[in-house]
């Protein structure tokens, strides 16, 4: 039985993400509720915040709490641009994304000798830094008033301007993001990263140099989320600094701790379970919260590494390494 | 295995996210015909939690009243009316996706709120789309009526309130020659603050000194002395939450110019936590509960009762919205299609509520009219009604 079911593993790994690429595709023309198709298109959004906040939190094992400032950059960038200067949303994309991996760069410099707390703290200012410049600079964001009026992205005849088309924008960002970042985190940079997470003085004296990939891993992060941010702007079609507030910040940080830092397809299925409990949750009203709070507790105590995160790193916690090193001891 | 069970039960969530939020919406779509006869429907969007629950509680509290109050008359048309809650948190993104069901859900004749004008905007192009309305009782934000002609507020144009303000308030009533203005950088102050100054040019309204502060501010210190040093007679604040803190601390410092205010309304809290020290405060209320009129007070009585607080403007703004919505299904007649309540919300005249007249211009916001109040003895006590502008105009 196990052994027919490993079986499977091989071509499911290989033509899985295909697979589950085409089902994606077809969705929009099996579901006739636009009210699903938004929740999906908040899915696939989150999926890659949360995925890009993982590169830095589950792959380097730095702590940035502050991802809500990179994803307010994005945004912004986009508005302004599109608003004031008429550009094609296809070259704002990575323009954002490019403009917040410069400011990621900007926060991992003076940090690169800081871990844990501190780092975290350091992020937490800065996102604030960058919601409070949303606000405060009106000449350029608009200030308090927002930027309005966001031109929906266009390609040949097709306008984005509903959940129901957005969603294969959405869609795209994440498959995208999914496969570079699967081809990054497998590279020698990946590699780089990971050992950083396990201990960083052992990389450091193997070779690596830890402060550049921990500032490209930075902007790396920083750079999806960029363009998250960019392609939210036109959805929403109206933004304004309320949005990028802390609490999503941490939302977003809820969904890797949940899903699971240190891999790949974890902060997909914390997309997937905090934005079904949004919903499912919703007749419980102000308990909701409360539910959340118990939920991320009794994962930090029973499956810290999150529903399907790595169990062989140092943030799988002592407990869960010793089983499996004694796990494979007994299989010997 | 422990990831195996972990991967399916995030598929089984991912599962019950389509099939649960899909049977309630999917039952609406097929029932067109059972529409025409059952409840009528209208969706609310509120923040019942986070940071803004106390208004969207307001908004939940005073809805119902006008809902019961409408069914115990005998509903629309013999339908009875039926508001759907729900809670978006105050969220753009929560607010957005809530829009959507209720698109979705046919049964659904209209939508009331959002709370903050955010959310409002983000839901403006989804109502738009299905030509649905949108009323939203405070969204404060002009560009939000203006965005489509599904857009829909009640709290009033701002250029309405600051240049009555500046027009009737100061320089009629109170004989304001030289005006410090300390206002709020929001949308809500922004706006009020460039009609003010507007206003003040054409009437021959000095404005000596002007200060702004962010929200959340605690400290006023400097902004008084730089008003102090400015050789003004009076003394406008236009904010929504640090009123109260600002006049604390001009009295606390000694000062005793004369105050005048047009944000807060006609709150309580702004008398308990001023006390004495907001004395001789002028304001501008669209909305004002008149001790003598027996209907506002019980409405106020039993507002207070159901949810633990007094009424603000926004709870009675709620309320009006309500009974305005009926009011458009009920002129809609048999046809109560979306579109339809959408035309005759446009077009409605409206007067049955506690804030006066209701006519929306072409753009979906209205000029609303004002009264003045003084508080004396720690009770507001209204000094000039609606009618103000034309005994000024025939005292001329």
């Amino acid at each position: 039985m196990k052994q027919a079911v490993y079986g499977l593993a091989g071509p499911v790994k290989k033509y899985g993400p295909l697979v589950l690429l085409g089902i994606f595709l077809l969705l929009p023309l099996l579901i006739t509720k636009t009210y699903i198709l938004g929740l999906l298109c908040r899915v696939l959004m989150y999926a890659t915040l949360a995925g890009s906040l993982n590169v830095i939190n589950g792959y380097s094992g730095q702590m940035c709490i502050g991802h809500a400032g990179f994803f307010c950059i994005g945004s912004y960038v986009e508005a302004i641009l599109a608003t004031r200067f008429g550009i094609s949303f296809w070259l704002l994309l990575p323009l954002a994304g490019a403009v917040a991996a410069l400011m990621g760069l900007m926060v991992a410099l003076p940090t690169l000798k800081m871990r844990g707390v501190y780092l975290a703290i350091i992020t937490l200012g800065f996102s604030e830094i960058i919601r409070l410049i949303a606000l405060n600079w009106t000449e350029v964001t608009g200030g308090a008033m927002g930027i309005k009026n966001i031109p929906v992205p266009q390609l040949g005849g097709l306008e984005f301007s509903n959940a129901r088309t957005y969603y294969y924008i959405f869609l795209g960002v994440a498959a995208l993001f999914l496969f570079v970042t699967r081809r990054v985190v497998r590279s020698r940079i990946g590699r780089a990263w990971m050992s950083i997470r396990e201990d960083q003085l052992a990389a450091r004296s193997l070779g690596v140099n830890t402060p550049a990939y921990k500032a490209v891993n930075f902007m790396y992060g920083a750079f999806w989320a960029g363009i998250v941010g960019a392609a939210y702007a036109p959805y929403a079609r109206f933004i304004d600094s309320t949005i990028y507030s802390l609490d999503e910040g941490f939302n977003i940080l809820s969904m890797v701790i949940v899903g699971g830092s240190g891999t790949l397809m974890g902060p997909l299925a914390g997309s997937v379970v905090i934005n079904a409990l949004t919903e499912l949750l919703r007749p419980i009203g102000q308990w909701r919260m409360v539910a959340y709070g118990v939920l991320i507790i009794v994962m930090m105590w029973f499956r810290p590494q999150g529903l399907i995160g790595a169990s062989d790193s140092v943030l799988a916690g002592r407990d869960i390494k010793a089983k499996k090193q004694k796990a494979k001891e007994d299989a010997k | 295995m422990k990831k195996l069970l972990s991967l399916l039960l995030v598929f089984s969530l991912a599962l019950t996210l389509f099939t649960a939020c899909s049977t309630p919406a999917s039952s609406g779509a097929g029932s067109g015909s059972a529409a025409a006869s059952g409840n009528i429907k209208v969706g609310v969007l509120a923040p019942l939690t986070g940071t803004n629950a106390e208004f969207g509680k307001g908004f939940e509290v005073a809805m119902t009243m006008a809902m019961e109050e409408i069914n115990a008359a005998g509903g629309i048309n013999g339908r009875m009316l039926e508001l759907v809650f729900q809670d978006s948190k105050g969220d753009a993104k929560e607010s957005s996706d809530l829009c959507r069901q209720y698109v979705d859900n046919e049964e659904i004749v209209a939508i009331l709120g959002d709370f903050t004008s955010t959310a409002c905007m983000a839901d403006a192009p989804i109502v738009k789309e299905a030509e649905m309305a949108i009323l939203s009782p405070t969204a404060s934000n002009p560009a939000f009526t203006e965005m489509n002609d599904c857009t829909f507020g009640i709290i009033g144009k701002q250029d309405a309130d600051s240049r009555y303000y500046a027009r009737y308030v100061l320089q009629e009533y109170a004989g304001v020659d030289n005006v410090g203005i300390i206002y709020i950088e929001s949308d809500w102050g922004n706006a009020a603050v460039s009609n003010f100054v507007d206003e003040a040019q054409k009437i021959g309204l000095n404005i000596v000194e002007t200060a702004s502060y962010v929200q959340d501010e605690k400290d006023f210190s400097s902004i008084i002395t730089k008003m102090k040093a400015a050789n003004l007679d009076h003394i406008a604040i236009m904010d929504q939450g640090a009123t109260s803190q600002i006049i604390n601390q001009i009295r606390a410092s000694g000062w005793d110019v004369s105050l005048s205010t047009n944000g807060p309304g006609t709150s309580q809290q702004l008398i308990d936590l001023c006390g004495e020290n907001c004395e001789g405060l002028l304001l501008t209320t669209p909305f004002f509960f008149d001790p003598e009129s027996e209907k506002e007070m019980a409405w106020r009585d039993e507002f207070t009762s159901r949810a633990g607080f007094a009424p603000t403007v926004h709870s009675v703004n709620a309320y009006d919205c309500a009974l305005l919505i009926a009011e458009a299904i009920r002129q809609c007649g048999d046809d109560v299609s979306r579109k339809n309540v959408r035309d005759k919300l446009a077009a409605i005249e409206f007067s049955g509520g506690l804030t006066g007249q209701i006519q929306f211009d072409e753009t979906g916001s209205l000029d609303r009219r004002y009264i003045i109040c003084e508080i004396v003895d720690g009770e507001y006590v209204k000094r000039a009604g609606f009618d103000y502008p034309e005994q000024v105009a025939a005292g001329k």
